[in-house]
């Protein structure tokens, strides 16, 4: 399709399904089409406008847009307007995509989902009732709506592979350093990461080579080659070691057995297609949690402790909850769970100098009723993503099948440190295993409760 | 623990709603849990910080 016409097929589509799922706070359609008709033009001079030329795509609302509102799905933000774009918006619109606009997130990346904030939550495309996960909420719902090939999310403590199972799309966070976090508003400086969401794993590959690289401008971006991450990618498994740190998920509480006997179905197609596949024995999950959570609460803290001093009714009751958290967090705490942090990097590296990748949970249930959530600040549902904001390493989001109630599940890969480009050739083996890459759209246009395709 | 942390919040200047300060604290003490896991790490080596005399030998 022309660029003129992709913007016009994902314009269409979000008119015609957003008033459904709230996946945006703004749509910018005048932009996009001057954008695409710009990109056709240069086509037809016989230039080359970039390797995603004229695909639409969105940002979460926090990644700064010159020009266009930015607001953290926020009161305290609802009407910022960057002067500047952020990095990878830039790097995006250098590679030809089109942005078509800007998706809801949970308040600041963090507080949510939420009805007390000037935007309504995004909802689940497979079933309005229930959550679409965050706090890349609406970054994933656009995806799985398809409205957009990909979009942008950012994941602290699992915020795009969480959002990515629960919508049942692939969710890339890369390796710490590898995208640059330049103009997106931070909520935990040495655990942000940025990275895509898309419907496929060649999508996430081809974003992800669009965004990553150095950039001198953010001091945590790594000075690393970025390789031609499609070069490999249909290569298949045989040969690699896969290990499954089992002693995180086979236990744990709350876990649906249908979710834990994907991860299982998932490692035994892999081991059919020629994957070593084995246990592997890791620190405690526990310990990773604990080191994400004090060290995510200290520096959220110290991103929000002005605003939280004079306008602590502006923020959401979940957000200025969990942010207000992090002003009990003491200095030699923080020096513990950043001390403990290098011992859990240590042995995660060790586990992957032995396995080219692990396998293991992402979220064990799947996504919930809106009207089912717990307690914001209760126990935490079933799911293990944080460990990988505290080493860094990368991670990949899979969907791999349907849960009885019709609701994605899904699995998480991760890797060596700079080595997305493994877990895209396994994350696209897995996808043409288990056949989630000829899954229709979900149907929705039928009512909230029969949502399902 | 509840004057704990009325006491941590006083000293941030942070004043909590009241509608919030329950949740709030159910909060606190699951992360008082938490932060008890972090003792255990000791060997670490990268912050073992060794000063050598200034202006050498």
């Amino acid at each position: 399709m022309s660029p003129v016409a992709q913007a016009r097929a994902a314009i269409a589509r979000i008119n015609a399904a957003d008033h459904l799922l709230d996946a945006f706070i703004t749509v910018t359609p005048a932009r996009a089409m001057a954008e695409a008709r710009m990109l056709e033009a240069r086509l037809a001079e016989g230039e080359a406008p970039g390797p995603l030329a004229g695909i639409p795509y969105a940002l979460k609302d926090i990644y700064d847009t010159a020009g266009i509102r930015t607001t953290c799905h926020s009161k305290l933000r609802e009407n910022h307007v960057p002067a500047e774009d952020c990095h990878v918006a830039e790097r995006l619109r250098a590679a030809g995509a089109v942005l078509v606009g800007k998706t809801g997130t949970h308040e600041f990346a963090i507080g949510g989902p939420s009805f007390d904030l000037p935007f309504p939550p995004p909802r689940n495309p497979w079933n309005r009732d229930h959550v679409p996960g965050g706090s890349s909420s609406g970054s994933a719902a656009a995806v799985a709506a398809g409205m957009v090939r990909f979009a942008m999310g950012s994941d602290t403590g699992g915020s795009i592979r969480h959002p990515a199972a629960y919508c049942g799309v692939v969710g890339l966070k890369p390796t710490y350093g590898r995208v640059s976090r330049r103009g997106v508003f931070p909520l935990s400086w040495t655990m942000d990461h940025c990275g895509p969401l898309a419907r496929s794993v060649r999508d996430a590959a081809l974003a992800l080579r669009a965004v990553a690289g150095h950039d001198p401008l953010d001091p945590g971006s790594a000075a690393v080659p970025v390789p031609d991450y499609l070069a490999d990618i249909e290569v298949g498994v045989a040969g690699l070691r896969i290990g499954v740190p089992r002693a995180w998920f086979a236990a744990l509480p709350g876990a649906d057995p249908q979710a834990l006997a994907a991860i299982k179905r998932t490692a035994a197609l892999l081991r059919e297609a020629g994957a070593r596949v084995e246990d592997v024995a890791l620190p405690d999950f526990a310990l990773f949690a604990a080191c994400g959570r004090v060290i995510l609460a200290a520096e959220a803290f110290a991103v929000h402790a002005r605003d939280l001093r004079e306008r602590p009714r502006d923020y959401g009751r979940v957000a200025f909850q969990r942010l207000a958290l992090g002003a009990t967090i003491t200095a030699p705490e923080l020096v513990q769970a950043m001390r403990l942090r290098r011992e859990l990097t240590d042995a995660v590296s060790d586990a992957l100098a032995r396995h080219d990748a692990l396998l293991t949970a992402n979220v064990l249930i799947p996504a919930p009723r809106f009207d089912a959530l717990p307690d914001a600040m209760a126990a935490a549902a079933p799911m293990q993503m944080i460990q990988f904001n505290v080493t860094g390493h990368p991670a990949l989001a899979l969907p791999v099948g349907l849960h009885e109630s019709g609701l994605p599940l899904g699995v998480q890969l991760a890797g060596r440190a700079f080595d997305e480009a493994t877990l895209l050739r396994i994350g696209r083996a897995v996808e043409r295993l288990t056949g989630w890459d000829r899954m229709p759209l979900p149907d929705m246009t039928r009512p909230a409760g029969q949502a399902l395709a | 623990m509840d004057t704990e942390f009325d006491m941590l919040m006083a000293r941030a200047g942070i004043t909590v709603p009241d509608e919030r300060r329950d949740g709030l604290l159910a909060a606190y003490r699951d992360l008082r849990a938490a932060v008890a896991l972090l003792e255990r790490a000791e060997a670490e080596p990268a912050h073992v910080f060794r000063l050598d005399p200034l202006g050498g030998a």
